[in-house]
C-alpha cells in the first residue's frame, strides 16, 4: 500500500517537477522531456485540473490511510528556492543509500507522517517540512524516469523491477568470484587454464621435492640432546670398550681410549724426568724404564716371542743414534702395506711396533 | 698505452704456500697427508660435508684445494706425488646413496663406504647449547679411536690398518698432551655392519672443585654474589649438578704437564668430549686393491661379480707381490661408473 501511494505521489511530483524545471532552467528540462514526450501535455493542466486529479487519486484510494500529496501551490512556491541548493547534495550524496535499503521505509514514514499532518493544518511550516520530503521523491523519481515513462501501475513495477535489480546487484559482492568479472563463456576456459596450471605447478613441485630429497639423502639433522646411543659412544672413545672385550686401537697401541692414552703418556713422561735423553748415558735407561712402562700400561708381561722381537728391533736400532735424522733409515720407516695382513694376524707383534718406534725418539 | 702500463705495473709475485714438513722431526716418521675432494658432481649439503672432512684431516691436507669438472683422478696424482700425499678422501654420490672412498696412495687399497646418514658439523654446533671451538682446535692432528674392529675378519683389519696411518703417529714419550685436541672416533657395530664415525674435542676440567670456582677460574669474572651473606659461602657452599659432572672415576686423568692454567698435573682432571662433527654413519662396500681400480679384496653385497672377483682374488694375492711392484704406472679411469655397477 504505502508503495503504490508512494508511486502516486512520485507520479505527480513528477509533473510539478517538469513543469518547475522548464521554468527554471530551460536547457535540462528540454532534454529531459524529449526522454519523456507525454509530459508535454500534461504540464500544462492547470491547478484546477491538478485538484481534480489529486481529488480522483484520493478518491481512489479512499481505503488507504490519507491521501498522497500536501497541498501543491505552496510547496511550489516554496520550493523555488530550496530547489536549486538541494539538488546537488542530495544528487552526489542520497542517491545510492536511499535506491539500496532505506528507500521503501523512510519514504513510507515521510510520507504517512508529513502527510497527515499536512492534513491537519496547513501551516507554512509544515508545509515546509513536507516540501523537503517531496524534494526528495521528485528528485529519485526524476532518476528512474527515462526507463518508466507510461503507465503509473507500469511505473509501479517498473520501479519495484529496478529496485529489486539493483538490490541484488549492491548485494552481491565481486570479490567472492575468483574470476573475476569474465563472460560466462569465457569462464570455462579461464578455469580450465587454472586448473591446468595448479596441475602443472603441482608436478613441478612435486619434481622439486623429489630432487631436493634425493640431494638431501642421508642429510640427518642431530637432536638436541646426547641420547644413550651417543653417550656410549662418547664413553667408548673416552674410556674405551669395557664391556665386550675388542680391540680399541690407538695408533697402534692396543685397548687405548683418551684416557688411557693420557695415563700412558703420563707414565711414560714422568718416567724419564730427571733424565735428559741427549745424553747417551740416561739413553739406555730410559729405554728400559719406557719398555717397563709401556708393558705395565698395557697390562701384559712381554711374552717370550714380543721379547725377542723387541729385542731384534732394539738390537737393530741400539747401533743408530738417538736423533731421528741421524738414523739411517730415516725417513724410510714407513710400514710396508704389502704385508698389511700378515703384520696384523698376530695381534701381538703390533704392540711391538710401539717400543720400536718410541725407542727412535729421544729428544726433547 | 699498454706499455706504459706495463711498466708501472709490479712484478706478479707466486706466492708459495709455507711448506709443511713431510716427516716429523722427532719420530722421523713420514707424516701422512690427505686430499679430499668430490668425483662427479655433488650436492650441496655434501660439498658442506667435504669441507668439514678437510677440516677434520687438518693440518696435513690441503684445506682450499680448488678443483674443476675436467680434473679426473690422475690430476689428482700427480699432485699428490708432488705434495707427498698419502691418503685421498673422494666422496661422490649416486641416485642411491653417498659414497666415501679413502684410498691409500699410491697402489692403494681404496676402501668403499656407503654413507647411511651424516650430519655437518654446522648441525652439531646448531644443536649444541654451546657449541665449542677454541682457537687452536684445528692446529693439531686430532688421535683416532678405532673400536670394535676386532673381529679378526681380514676386511676389517685392512680397514684398521689404513685408518691407523691416516693421521701422524703419536709418540707417547714425546707427545704434548696439550695438542690432544681432537678425536676421531671409529664404532664397528658388529650387527648392523656400520661403522659410526665421529669428530669430538678433547676438553680437560679439574676434578674435584666446585663448579662456580672452576667457572671464576676458567673465565675471570667477576662473580654474582648477590645471593650470599658471606664471601666464604662462595667456596664453601657446592654448587649443583657440579658432583655428577666429575665423579666418574674412569673419565680422570692424572697430568704428566700442567695444561693451561687451569689443569695443574698435581691435580686430577676429567677428560670431556664435546662433539664437532661430522658425523657419518659408514657402511664398509667394499676394498679395491688399486687405487679406485683393481681386483676387488672385498665386496659386502658378495653378488656373482663379487665371487668371481674373490676367486681372482686368491690368485693375485699370491701375485700381489710382483705386481706392486711392477704396476707402477696406475690405470685410472673415470671411476663413477664402476662404483655403481656393483652397488645394485
Amino acid at each position: 500500500m504505502a508503495e503504490e501511494l508512494q508511486s502516486v505521489s512520485e507520479a505527480t511530483n513528477y509533473f510539478r517537477k517538469r513543469k518547475m524545471e522548464l521554468r527554471k532552467k530551460g536547457g535540462k528540462g528540454k532534454k529531459k522531456q524529449k526522454g519523456a514526450p507525454f509530459s508535454e501535455k500534461r504540464v500544462k493542466i492547470d491547478n484546477k485540473m491538478k485538484k481534480l486529479f489529486e481529488k480522483r487519486a484520493r478518491d481512489y484510494n479512499s481505503d488507504n490511510e490519507d491521501d498522497n500529496d500536501a497541498e501543491p501551490a505552496p510547496v511550489t512556491r516554496a520550493k523555488r528556492t530550496s530547489y536549486g541548493k538541494d539538488k546537488p547534495k542530495s544528487y552526489g550524496k542520497d542517491k545510492p543509500k536511499s535506491y539500496g535499503k532505506d528507500k521503501p521505509t523512510s519514504y513510507s514514514r515521510n510520507k504517512s507522517t508529513s502527510y497527515r499532518k499536512e492534513e491537519e493544518n496547513f501551516d507554512e511550516e509544515w508545509a515546509d517540512d513536507g516540501e523537503e520530503d517531496l524534494n526528495e521523491e521528485i528528485e529519485i523519481s526524476e532518476d528512474e524516469d527515462g526507463q518508466v515513462q507510461p503507465g503509473i501501475t507500469k511505473f509501479i513495477d517498473g520501479c519495484n523491477a529496478f529496485r529489486l535489480a539493483f538490490k541484488k546487484l549492491l548485494k552481491k559482492s565481486a570479490s567472492d568470484d575468483i574470476l573475476g568479472p569474465v563472460l560466462s563463456a569465457h569462464k570455462n576456459l579461464v578455469a580450465e587454464k587454472l586448473a591446468e596450471e595448479d596441475v602443472e605447478r603441482k608436478v613441478k613441485g612435486d619434481a622439486k621435492k623429489e630432487k631436493h630429497l634425493i640431494r638431501e639423502k642421508g642429510h640427518v639433522k642431530p637432536a638436541n640432546f646426547l641420547d644413550a646411543y651417543e653417550k656410549s659412544l662418547i664413553a667408548v672413545a673416552t674410556k674405551g670398550d669395557p664391556t665386550n672385550l675388542v680391540l680399541t686401537f690407538f695408533m697402534g697401541i692396543m685397548g687405548l681410549s683418551v684416557v688411557k692414552l693420557f695415563n700412558a703418556v703420563n707414565k711414560a713422561q714422568h718416567a724419564q724426568k730427571g733424565l735428559n735423553p741427549s745424553r747417551a748415558k740416561d739413553e739406555k735407561a730410559i729405554k728400559k724404564r719406557r719398555r717397563e712402562v709401556f708393558f705395565s700400561e698395557l697390562g701384559k708381561t712381554p711374552s717370550q716371542t714380543t721379547v725377542s722381537k723387541a729385542g731384534a728391533s732394539n738390537s737393530l736400532e741400539d747401533d743408530g743414534p738417538s736423533w731421528a735424522p741421524l738414523r739411517d733409515n730415516y725417513m724410510l720407516t714407513n710400514p710396508k702395506l704389502k704385508d698389511w695382513d700378515k703384520n696384523l694376524d698376530t695381534t701381538v707383534e703390533d704392540d711391538v711396533r710401539m717400543p720400536a718406534d718410541s725407542d727412535s725418539s729421544d729428544d726433547e | 698505452m699498454g706499455r706504459f702500463k706495463s711498466k708501472n705495473r709490479k712484478p706478479f709475485v707466486k706466492q708459495f704456500a709455507k711448506k709443511t714438513p713431510t716427516v716429523d722431526h722427532v719420530t722421523g716418521d713420514k707424516i701422512p697427508k690427505s686430499l679430499v675432494f668430490s668425483r662427479g658432481k655433488i650436492p650441496g649439503p655434501l660439498r658442506q660435508l667435504q669441507m668439514d672432512l678437510r677440516k677434520l684431516m687438518l693440518p696435513y691436507t690441503a684445506l682450499k684445494l680448488k678443483e674443476s669438472k675436467r680434473n679426473n683422478l690422475k690430476d689428482f696424482v700427480s699432485l699428490a706425488n708432488g705434495m707427498m700425499v698419502t691418503h685421498f678422501l673422494i666422496l661422490s654420490k649416486t641416485d642411491s646413496a653417498a659414497y666415501l672412498r679413502v684410498a691409500k696412495m699410491k697402489h692403494g687399497p681404496t676402501l668403499t663406504f656407503k654413507i647411511h646418514k651424516y650430519s655437518l658439523a654446522a648441525d652439531i654446533v646448531q644443536s649444541q647449547l654451546r657449541p665449542r671451538c677454541p682457537p687452536d682446535l684445528f692446529k693439531n692432528p686430532p688421535l683416532i679411536v678405532l673400536s670394535g674392529f676386532g673381529t679378526g675378519e681380514e676386511h676389517l683389519k685392512l680397514t684398521t690398518f689404513i685408518f691407523q696411518n691416516i693421521f701422524p703417529a703419536i709418540d707417547i714419550n714425546t707427545v704434548k698432551l696439550s695438542s690432544c685436541q681432537r678425536i676421531v672416533l671409529l664404532n664397528y657395530d658388529k650387527e648392523t655392519k656400520l661403522i659410526d664415525f665421529r669428530h669430538y674435542s678433547i676438553r680437560l676440567q679439574p676434578v674435584g672443585v666446585s663448579r662456580r670456582i672452576r667457572k671464576f677460574v676458567q673465565n675471570h669474572q667477576v662473580p654474582d654474589l648477590r645471593s650470599l651473606q658471606d664471601v666464604s659461602d662462595f667456596v664453601t657452599k657446592a654448587g649443583y649438578g657440579s658432583e655428577s659432572e666429575g665423579d666418574d672415576e674412569a673419565a680422570t686423568v692424572n697430568l704428566s704437564s700442567d695444561i693451561g692454567r687451569v689443569n695443574r698435573a698435581s691435580t686430577k682432571s676429567a677428560v670431556k668430549l664435546q662433539e664437532i662433527g661430522p658425523r657419518m654413519t659408514l657402511q664398509l662396500v667394499k676394498i679395491e686393491e688399486g687405487l679406485c681400480t683393481g681386483g676387488l679384496l672385498f665386496n659386502e653385497y658378495g653378488n656373482v661379480d663379487a665371487k668371481k672377483s674373490e676367486n681372482e682374488e686368491e690368485d693375485e694375492q699370491e701375485s700381489d707381490e710382483e705386481e706392486m711392484d711392477i704396476d707402477e704406472e696406475l690405470e685410472i679411469e673415470d671411476e663413477e661408473e664402476q662404483e655403481i655397477e656393483e652397488e645394485d
